[in-house]
């Protein structure tokens, strides 16, 4: 559905696309999972011919910049930064995206009740909250009932619990067939809704593979907080650096950095060595 | 055939009553009428055309009530007049050739004493031409010129050495001039003379009152030349935009005095070049309105001895000036302690005797810089030939000697003169509809904004 | 929650033909609304009807005197009214344009429809320029609508070729303030330079020339033809022309014109006043086509 080849992106000397390729089958869901400026970003909008490029981009086999019409009329698009136009009422702006698409209020109507917009159809933009504004970005997205959704960092501007419910939502969305290609820096919260992750960093891929085994893929490591009586503290570290596990101290206790898929092991030490863990925090 | 119905009823009172034939294929021989006449006849001529190319020579009357028609047939000059005490009254004269050194005219007179009144001349090369008549009277007569190129137009009324005659309440449209030569003590009241060259031009004629005339939309209003004491008064002189235009010019002129004329809307008010020319004599400028003119009133340097007071000079672009630049040394703003309005006057009268507490002074940096440099006239009324006064005042800098200064300048302007014509404007139906359709489309472009669903 | 497959649509939503070539009088219809919903909007186009109707009708008083010569300061009032007003209406209108919805990403969102940049540039100046013509348009009819009722007609005429004049100096500016708009980084930036631009058009130009004028003698055609070159002034030439008739009030240079271009000299200045409204519009069309960024 989507085909990307030797996709290259520069803005002056910063090179943000290196020779970047991916493909996404019809019906598949797909995460770009990297830290902020790898690039994730930059692959959504030269899909959507917002920007300019070199290499091949193709939805449904059609050029993203030729026919960058028929491409943006199979595409719903979620932006992270939820802009619209502030002075604008929720149910112009629902309008408007469906007049430029053809549809008519009708529509609107429909996918306002989808989206339960209903109590804020005639709100300005600017008084609507992050969830409220994901809301509506996904309200507008689907007017035409695209069959391809981008969604860029879809949940950064959520709550925990708008979150779920988004996360619940875009799972329905694509078990209906539909493609998803999604950008994220939150790998847990996708990883029941994707099949497969691509991990950017610098402008190319550093691993795909399923979502379950990016941890070990890319050897990612976490930080245990663990908080231990005062006088075990010392006892804990030696016996955290007998395994070869490195720890320092801080103000909330013992800081360990390990391997994601360690994280057991390093608690089995201290229980082994009698230390009592008064309570833990696991950062990542 | 021609049949002519001559009528010698009222014998007693020489009144000849003439009827052209209704069938008749050709114009009557109003020059057989002329010579069957006898002198002091009075020749009533009915509804119809008669030909031109007439000569008068014995003292009569024709007349009509504006149904008879003489035509030229476009050719030499339709009625010549050779004999006193001639009238012509109410009368279509109509289609004199355009040769202009042979001086085509409609009305050619060539003694003194005669009365043209009521008549209506068109396509006429030159209209009414006094040539040597001296105490006739010009009187109500409408005067259309030939459509020509400019250049090739005669006057619609030339009077040539005919001293003491009266010209009142002509209407002149389009030709030349109405042209005054070697003509002493003229009346010319109530003409109004449009889209012609000069509306009224006197040379070497001294002494004429000009009063209650309009002159509209010529090139120059009026042109006074090498004449004395010629009295302008009450006249409405407006429009006259010419290239070189003026309301009224005045060379080499002595003693003329203006009151109470209104000089509105013309590229100069005033032009002043060589007047007076006679050393020790005066020329009196008073109760003029001097609006909306692009210069005032402009001088030629070294023009001295004029008076100028209870003139308004209002929104002038340029209010007055010395061509080339200078100062108007040796004439005064004010007599007798009074002095003139000027609409940018912006000092005050704290004792409230009507007379400003300080002088008004013409100190823009811009007129300053335009005597100078006449091609910056480019920018005047441009906001940044305003802009650069204002900043020349808050901080001055530069500050330029003053042209003018009236040291009693009048607070409110006089009471503007009563006008001799109302110019008859009427509410434009055109712009009226034009202002309501613009409003309109405003109206319905914000309403048509008015669909959103939020509404 | 129900499924969200529209109703009769097909599983590929290819946008009906009609619908794109709505989308610039969509995009016009939605700029309009924006605009005159915008305080902004009503602040210009309340204060040039107030000033316009003020001027005409002080202008006024002497009509059944001066005739059609008090009309003249009716329009010239007029005219350096506009001179002042309507292009800071359209620079600053064209300058927020593009930058600020690119600023809020607003533009982004545009984009991401199935919109090319070609519509969505011009349906912006489409939308823009309606909005202004209505304003100026309410301004000169409330002038128009003073004058019409309190004095002559003879030159409603003239009165009706200054408004034209008018619509085109707005959309020459509005033109200019895009292209201002298509290059600023952000849009305080190109309202800062709508604002610069309009100081030299309006002042800084003509004092320039004046100075160089005085300072250097400078021959007539150059001066008249670098007067000419500022939109500002190509408008007041030409509406000069057509309520005085001639140029040749303004001095030398105006003589010169007269002479130099005889009967072309009213199509010389009315088409660079045209040309004003050509050029920069489709600069900045030019440049938001090619430069993606957004």
């Amino acid at each position: 559905m989507i085909h990307i080849e030797e996709l290259t992106k520069r803005y002056g000397n910063l090179t943000v696309l290196d020779r970047f390729a991916m493909d996404v089958a019809e019906a598949e869901a797909v995460a770009l999972w990297g830290p902020n400026g790898a690039g994730k970003t930059t692959v959504v909008r030269c899909i959507l011919g917002l920007v300019d490029y070199d290499g091949t981009v193709e939805v449904d086999g059609l050029d993203a910049v030729s026919r960058g019409k028929a491409v943006r009329s199979r595409v719903g698009y979620v932006a992270q930064e939820l802009s619209f136009y502030d002075e604008m009422a929720v149910v112009d702006v629902l309008d408007f995206s469906a007049s430029l698409r053809g549809f008519g209020t009708e529509r609107v109507d429909e996918v306002i009740d989808l989206f339960h917009l209903g109590d804020h159809r005639l709100k300005r933009i600017a008084e609507l909250s992050g969830g409220l504004k994901q809301r509506l970005a996904l309200a507008s997205a689907l007017i035409p009932d695209p069959p391809i959704l981008l969604l860029d960092e879809p949940t950064s501007s959520l709550d925990a619990h708008s979150r779920e419910e988004a996360i619940e939502l875009f799972e329905r969305l694509r078990d209906e067939g539909r493609t998803i290609l999604l950008t994220t820096h939150h790998m847990e919260e996708m990883g029941m809704l994707v099949d497969r992750v691509i991990a950017m960093e610098g402008g190319r891929i550093v691993t795909e593979c399923a979502p379950a085994a990016l941890a070990d893929e890319l050897g990612l490591r976490v930080w245990l907080h663990i908080l231990v009586d005062a006088e075990n503290t010392a006892k804990a570290q030696e016996a955290l650096a007998a395994d070869g596990f490195d720890s320092r101290l801080n103000a909330a206790g013992i800081v360990v950095e390990v391997p994601a898929q360690r994280k057991g092991e390093a608690l089995k030490v201290l229980y082994r060595a009698g230390v009592e863990i008064e309570d833990l925090e696991v950062w990542s | 055939m021609r049949t002519r119905i001559v009528t010698i009823a009222l014998l007693a009172w020489g009144l000849v009553s003439v009827a052209p034939s209704l069938a008749a294929q050709e114009p009557t021989d109003l020059q057989a009428l002329i010579d069957d006449a006898a002198p002091g006849a009075v020749l009533d001529l009915a509804a119809g055309t008669y030909r031109g190319g007439v000569t008068i020579d014995k003292p009569l009357t024709i007349r009509s009530d504006g149904a008879a028609v003489i035509d030229g047939g476009d050719d030499d000059t339709v009625i010549t007049v050779e004999a006193p005490d001639v009238t012509l009254e109410g009368l279509v004269v109509r289609g004199s050739g355009d040769t202009l050194d042979r001086e085509d005219s409609g009305i050619y007179v060539k003694a003194p004493r005669v009365r043209i009144v009521d008549n209506r001349l068109e396509d006429v090369l030159f209209g009414i031409f006094l040539h040597q008549a001296p105490d006739s009277v010009v009187e109500r007569n409408v005067i259309g010129a030939k459509d020509v190129f400019v250049a090739r137009r005669g006057d619609g009324i030339r009077l040539w050495e005919s001293h003491r005659t009266v010209v009142a309440d002509n209407v002149v449209d389009g030709g030349r001039d109405a042209v005054f030569w070697f003509c002493d003590d003229l009346e010319i009241r109530g003409n109004r003379i449009s889209n012609g060259r000069y509306g009224l031009h006197f040379m070497y004629s001294d002494r004429a009152l000009v009063e209650a005339n309009a002159l509209i939309d010529n090139s120059v209003g009026s042109f006074l030349m090498y004449s004395k004491d010629l009295v302008l008064r009450r006249n409405l002189i407006s429009g006259n935009n010419g290239p070189s235009g003026y309301g009224v010019g005045l060379k080499d002129m002595d003693g003329a005095r203006l009151e109470d004329n209104l000089l509105v809307g013309n590229r100069v008010g005033v032009f002043l070049d060589n007047s007076p020319q006679t050393v020790g004599i005066e020329q009196w400028f008073r109760g003029n309105l001097f609006a909306y003119n692009q210069i005032g009133a402009l001088f030629l340097p070294s023009v001295k001895n004029n008076v100028f007071w209870e003139n308004s000079f209002v929104d002038n672009t340029v209010q007055v000036t010395v061509q080339g630049g200078g100062r108007f040394s040796g004439n005064r703003w004010t007599n007798d302690g009074v002095g003139n309005h000027w609409s940018d006057y912006a000092g005050y009268d704290a004792d409230g005797d009507g007379i400003g507490d300080v002088p008004y002074r013409l100190d823009d940096l811009y007129d300053h810089l335009l005597d100078r440099n006449p091609e910056i006239m480019l920018f005047s009324e441009t906001p940044a030939a305003r802009a650069l006064d204002l900043a020349a005042r808050a901080f001055p800098v530069i500050k330029p000697r003053p042209k003018v200064e009236d040291p009693a300048p009048l607070i409110r302007p006089p009471a503007p003169p009563e006008p001799p014509f109302d110019l008859g404007v009427q509410p434009s139906a055109t712009l009226l509809v034009g202002s309501i359709a613009m409003m309109a489309f405003a109206v319905v472009v914000v309403l048509s904004t008015r669909r959103r669903r939020s509404l | 929650m129900t499924a969200i497959v529209a109703p009769n649509a097909e599983r590929v939503a290819d946008v009906p033909e009609r619908a794109q070539r709505r989308a610039i009088v969509a995009i016009a219809r939605k700029e309009l609304g924006d605009a005159v919903r915008s305080r902004w909007f009503w602040m210009w186009a309340i204060a040039f009807a107030l000033l316009a109707a003020v001027l005409a009708s002080v202008a006024l008083p002497g009509s059944r005197i001066a005739g059609s010569a008090s009309f003249g300061r009716t329009a010239a009032s007029l005219v350096a009214l506009v001179q002042i007003i309507v292009p800071l209406m359209g620079l600053t209108l064209g300058a927020q344009s593009i930058a600020a919805q690119r600023e809020s990403g607003a533009l982004r969102f545009l984009l991401s429809h199935p919109v090319n940049r070609t519509e969505a540039f011009w349906g912006i100046h489409l939308g823009l320029s309606v909005a202004l013509l209505a304003a100026a348009s309410a301004g000169f009819g409330a002038a128009g609508l003073v004058t019409a009722i309190r004095s002559g007609g003879a030159q409603a005429g003239a009165f009706l070729r200054i408004t034209v004049l008018a619509w085109v100096l707005v959309i020459a500016m509005l033109g200019v303030g895009m292209l201002i708009s298509v290059f600023a980084r952000r849009a305080s930036a190109a309202l800062g330079i709508a604002v610069f631009v309009w100081l030299a058009f309006v002042f800084l130009g003509d004092l320039g020339l004046m100075g160089t004028a005085v300072a250097t003698r400078m021959p007539v055609d150059a001066l008249f033809f670098a007067t000419v070159a500022n939109p500002i002034e190509a408008f007041r030439l030409a509406a000069l022309g057509s309520f005085v008739g001639s140029l040749d009030i303004l001095g030398p240079s105006g003589t010169y014109a007269v002479d130099a271009l005889g009967p072309a000299l009213m199509p010389v200045i009315v088409g660079v006043l045209v040309l004003w409204m050509i050029l920069p519009a489709v600069g900045a069309w030019i440049r938001f086509r090619t430069a993606k960024d957004v």
